[in-house]
């Protein structure tokens, strides 16, 4: 496997250079705690919210900081949880006097490490509370959680979050959006590759040429099985049926609909399988008002594919609807 | 008896540093036997980066000195040790915030912090065969010795009596935690590394501080 790397070891650092070196003003970076946070913040007008998972899911987190989305991102090395040090200065370095609202998808490390460092900082007499967000529905439970992971549905949490947070809204007010989001969002993944995490140089897991894994996790974990690759149609109908029926959906519904690549699909093929999540969403008389078809929550370059389905309502329709901005995308 | 001061605890942490080290091997392989055999080696990761930054870690307090080692254990330990000991040391460190001795009885609050520490974020209960079933019995010596002659070696004694019984016996437990749980029936007769090496640090402390524990026969 070809990639873009100087020394694998430097990999999270060097791409988090990147970044701010192509905002400049916009962003504070310390490099010490893999942490990249608005200039403008913390606004202790302001909630702060934060995120910080393993890295190689881009432009989940770092490139998720911005006006109306994230005001911190402090991740990991590449699919590791970042350590209790990394989420305790994050934490710390976006301390305000409105709170601390850290987001979190669900994964054991993630979990550990970021509820250490939620203690400590409690012990200091820092507000800051966390959210835990699940909205996969392919397994229930997977290699790195216990319940249902956190995958491409958090962008729904972190924009609506982002335009809250931007308006003034208390931290408890935060929460319940998030319970709101998490609960009426559902996401479900397909993955046509395996990728290769810089370190490892080597296939995460192996899949056979003519094979997909129905529910993949970002980090590769298994889903509810391997089978031999569909054609795209049939491939949406069942991630439509599996994320429309958990909810479930219903006819009347005004819903968001994502279809996030993996890192290693072409766009092109992401509007082959829009097409049929759109025709899907139409037969079930889900009136789609937004749609959101790119990357958003990769696994390194791994092929593959995404549906987020997000039950919408007025409030959440005008939180979508917010502006916003971040390094690879304006709203 | 005396207070256990921070010059105590940074000597208490040496010698588990080493001990650590010297058994890195030894607790991997009791690892292998119903795990991935890979706990002496984490364990041995963040030890030998606190042997390492000893001198140079804050020292003002007890309280600062445990949370340094808790954000190096948890930094640096890897699977679930990791979490687990830096919590343990996380809690301990919270309680003597601004000391720079405690008594035997602020040690039996430390290691009551440390053990709900573990089993909120483990989740662990007692009797599924992990650190707490060791810790436990510790803190209840300790517990003993401050209720009745508030002797600190006779505490040392003791738990380490305690700790290496309770590895022994659980030896014949089913893990119902951690990677052992995956193994089952393969599980029983196996002792629990975490637990031995537990018992082995509070053994290597007892020589550390001249404190005379009676032959056992072989």
């Amino acid at each position: 496997m070809k990639k873009f790397l100087n020394d694998p070891n430097k990999f999270v650092a060097e791409m988090l250079e990147g970044v701010h070196l192509a905002n400049p003003g916009k962003f504070k970076l310390v490099p010490e705690f893999n942490l990249l946070y608005r200039s403008d913040r913390p606004d202790n007008s302001k909630v702060s919210v934060v995120q910080g998972s393993g890295s190689g899911h881009e432009p989940a987190h770092i490139m998720a900081v911005g006006p109306g989305m994230l005001d911190a991102a402090s991740p990991g090395a590449v699919f590791a949880a970042p350590p209790v040090d990394t989420c305790y200065e994050c934490i710390k370095a976006l301390k305000s006097d409105k709170g601390v609202l850290v987001l979190i998808n669900n994964y054991q490390g993630d979990r550990m490490s970021w509820d250490m460092a939620i203690e400590l900082a409690q012990a200091e007499g820092i507000n800051v509370k966390s959210f835990i967000i699940n909205d996969d529905v392919s397994v229930p439970d997977s290699t790195y959680s216990i319940g249902r992971r956190g995958v491409a549905g958090n962008f729904f949490v972190i924009k609506a979050c982002g335009a809250a947070a931007e308006r003034g809204a208390s931290l408890d007010e935060l929460l319940k959006l998030c319970e709101k989001v998490n609960g009426q969002v559902r996401s479900m993944g397909v993955a046509l590759t395996s990728c290769v995490p810089p370190l490892k140089g080597t296939q995460l897991f192996e899949i056979g040429d003519d094979e997909m894994e129905v529910g993949i996790g970002i980090h590769g974990e298994p889903g509810r099985r391997r089978d031999k690759l569909k054609p795209a149609d049939a491939i949406v109908d069942e991630m439509f049926d599996a994320v429309a029926g958990d909810l479930p959906f219903k006819s009347g519904d005004r819903v968001a609909v994502m279809i996030n690549g993996l890192g290693g699909t072409p766009i092109s093929e992401l509007y082959v399988l829009y097409r049929r999540a759109a025709q899907r969403c139409q037969q079930a008389g889900l009136t789609v008002v937004r749609n959101y078809v790119g990357e958003y929550c990769t696994s390194l370059e791994m092929a593959g594919a995404s549906l987020t389905l997000l039950r919408l309502d007025a409030e959440l329709e005008d939180l979508l609807a917010a502006p916003a901005e971040i390094p690879i995308r304006v709203f | 008896m005396g207070e256990i001061t921070i010059v105590a605890f940074e000597r208490a942490v040496r010698t588990t540093a080493a001990t650590v080290l010297r058994n890195e091997q030894h607790f991997s392989d009791l690892d292998a036997l119903a795990g991935d055999g890979d706990f002496g080696a984490s364990l041995a990761a963040g030890f030998r980066v606190i042997e390492a930054d000893l001198p140079s870690l804050d020292k003002s307090t007890i309280g600062a000195f445990l949370l340094k080692l808790s954000m190096i254990i948890s930094k640096h330990v890897g699977g679930s040790s990791g979490p687990l000991w830096g919590t343990a040391f996380m809690r301990a460190g919270m309680l003597c915030k601004d000391k720079t001795s405690i008594t035997l009885e602020d040690l039996e609050k430390i290691a009551s912090a440390a053990i709900e520490g573990i089993q909120q974020r483990g989740g662990a209960l007692p009797g599924d065969k992990t650190l707490i079933d060791v810790l436990i019995p510790i803190r209840d010596t300790i517990g003993e010795h401050v209720r009745g002659d508030g002797d600190n070696h006779a505490a040392l004694r003791n738990a380490t009596a305690a700790a290496e019984d309770a590895a022994e016996r659980a030896k014949s437990w089913v893990a119902r935690r951690g990677r052992q749980q995956f193994t089952g029936d393969r599980s029983i007769g196996t002792p629990d590394p975490g637990m031995v090496a537990v018992a082995t640090i509070l053994s290597d402390l007892c020589a550390e501080f001249g404190v005379s524990r009676p032959k056992v026969d072989a």
